[in-house]
């Protein structure tokens, strides 16, 4: 008999709450600021800290697995694009988009091949067919290698951001991209929250901490 | 100079959003070291990762401590009696102790990542590795002539600690290949022959060379791997039946082909460092089995991937590369179109 470590899926369902939560607070913040840069991300993160959420503890689970689907499909999407875009302008490089793509993928797949019922996860239910391992561990492996290479970047931020962003280029770091068009006591209010929160090293943590609960979550699947 | 120091510069806002033209602009020289040691970090973290496997919290023999207690078998009696000893503390704390455990990798990959925990971080994960040696791969079974090179022997942890060693941060040049830059050339050297002589002998001492021992030990790894996977080991397990010997024979003949290789010219150090990788990941895949991570319940990924690994260390790189690495100003100014990123 497995013992169904609880509380560890508590934690990481907690986690991934939090990321959703500062997801909402980037997003907020990237409207306020009119910041151009990074929402996309933002939106993914929170889609993906929600469903997350809900794989590691199944009462926290909402939403149906079929509009979970589409949303992730959409995302997939989209990074696709804006990763071919990318490759189109700048040439050959590996383009943050590309994470994010394998990230929806991700998300997409584990939607489709729920974990079986003896894994210990909380949420899913046994179906039929089952990822395969194989590609389980490598997307794990890329999501693990995606944590430690954002945390050792010295570009901060660019896993929000890529490094092309123009505030990047600027000061070096991303997440400043503050609109001139706002005064007085607005903007000042605007400013902190944007320079307490919307920091590179945050934004670079959301994302390092995304990576390792998807990467758990693939683990628990093989 | 010191290379850890070589930054990063983007393109100027301006010439970003007006243009996609080629430009001149500042790029990254890699740091190859810091290459290898975020690698090292990574397999770290899937280690700690698949420490937190539910099987790991399990207590009893279908858990993770009665897999610990059946690697004091066939081991000397006072070594099986500290394995034992460490597995009956295990199966009675099973979370507290296996939280720990995970704890210990975390810190160690996160700690490589920065370079301020980097020393502290690389000096834990040598403890670490000859800790769970002892006590989490019964000493790579080599006291009881169970270690081949096919299985993973002399246990796969023991390579965690020799990038440890070689990935030891330092100020300088990685030529002739990363490796040098730590331990210096003629340690470096040394090192990989020692290595790779060993690996040579376990290959044909023990059940090391046993058709059967071979055989089995591909079939007791495909239990809950995927079909594809199995199939694989299918062949593994007909190959080591019927050519089991002559595998072992040619196995240590490569092994000491590599050993030597590093002492050769650059082309036939490739050369080398190409057979020892290929027959390593070879290995990994149809031998290893991922170190049985698709089949779940594993604890690291064995032995294979580190070996490719360290293989890769020794890479001769090119008068060109290295110089230019070694470019005293930390930021080299070069043509090239785009963005990294």
């Amino acid at each position: 008999m497995t013992a169904t470590p609880s509380w560890l899926y508590y934690l990481f369902g907690a986690l991934m709450l939090v990321v959703a939560a500062y997801s909402v607070v980037l997003l907020l913040s990237s409207v306020a600021t009119r910041r151009a840069l990074g929402w996309d991300v933002d939106v993914s993160h929170l889609f993906m800290g929600l469903s997350m959420a809900g794989m590691f503890v199944t009462r926290w689970a909402f939403g149906g697995r079929d509009v979970w689907e589409l949303i992730f499909s959409l995302l997939l999407i989209w990074f696709l694009v804006r990763s071919i875009q990318s490759l189109h302008r700048w040439g050959p490089h590996l383009s943050h988009f590309l994470i994010h793509t394998v990230m929806s993928c991700t998300m997409l797949l584990m939607y489709r091949f729920p974990l079986p019922a003896s894994s210990g996860a909380m949420s899913m239910s046994m179906r039929g067919s089952r990822l395969d391992p194989g590609l389980s561990f490598l997307l794990a492996f890329v999501l693990f290698a995606s944590a430690i290479f954002t945390l050792a970047s010295p570009n901060k931020g660019a896993s929000h951001h890529g490094t092309h962003a123009p505030a990047y280029a600027m000061s070096g770091t991303a997440g400043s991209g503050l609109s001139t068009s706002r005064t007085g006591e607005q903007a000042t209010s605007v400013v902190s929250i944007d320079q307490l929160l919307a920091t590179p090293r945050l934004e670079d943590m959301s994302h390092v901490v995304m990576c390792v609960a998807m990467g758990f979550m693939l683990i628990l699947m093989l | 100079m010191s290379i850890t120091a070589t930054r990063v510069s983007t393109p100027p806002a301006a010439s970003v959003s007006s243009m996609g033209s080629p430009r001149a602009l500042m790029v990254p020289q890699r740091d190859l070291q810091r290459t290898f040691q975020m690698a090292l970090a990574t397999v770290w973290l899937l280690d700690a990762v698949l420490q937190l496997q539910p099987f790991m919290f399990t207590p009893g023999s279908s858990g993770f401590s009665g897999m610990l207690r059946g690697l004091a078998s066939q081991n000397p009696g006072w070594i099986a009696h500290t394995i034992t000893w460490n597995a009956s503390i295990v199966d009675h704390h099973p979370v507290s102790t296996n939280a720990s455990f995970a704890v210990i990798q975390f810190v160690i990959g996160f700690g490589i990542v920065s370079r301020r925990t980097l020393r502290p971080a690389l000096g834990l994960s040598i403890v670490w590795s000859l800790a769970v040696w002892w006590f989490g791969e019964g000493l790579g079974h080599v006291f009881s002539g169970g270690a081949s090179p096919f299985g993973g022997g002399p246990g796969g942890v023991l390579f965690y600690a020799l990038l440890a060693i070689l990935l030891w941060p330092r100020a300088g040049s990685d030529q002739p290949f990363v490796a040098a830059r730590a331990v210096g050339v003629k340690m470096a050297k040394a090192l990989w022959a020692a290595v790779w002589a060993l690996l040579a002998l376990l290959s044909v001492v023990g059940s090391g060379r046993s058709p059967e021992s071979l055989h089995n030990m591909v079939a007791g790894l495909n239990r809950g791997e995927p079909g594809w996977l199995t199939r694989i080991d299918a062949s593994s397990e007909s190959f080591f039946l019927h050519h089991g010997t002559t595998a072992a024979i040619a196995l240590a003949v490569v092994c000491l082909t590599v050993a030597a290789g590093i002492f050769l010219p650059p082309r036939y150090a490739r050369a080398s460092v190409v057979l020892a990788s290929v027959v390593f990941a070879v290995i990994w895949v149809a031998v290893q089995n991922f170190g049985g991570i698709l089949a779940g319940g594993a604890t690291d990924p064995d032995a294979g991937l580190l070996i490719v690994l360290l293989a890769l260390l020794y890479w001769p790189l090119s008068d060109d590369r290295a110089s230019a690495i070694d470019v005293a100003s930390g930021a080299i100014l070069v043509t090239q179109e785009g963005p990294p990123s």
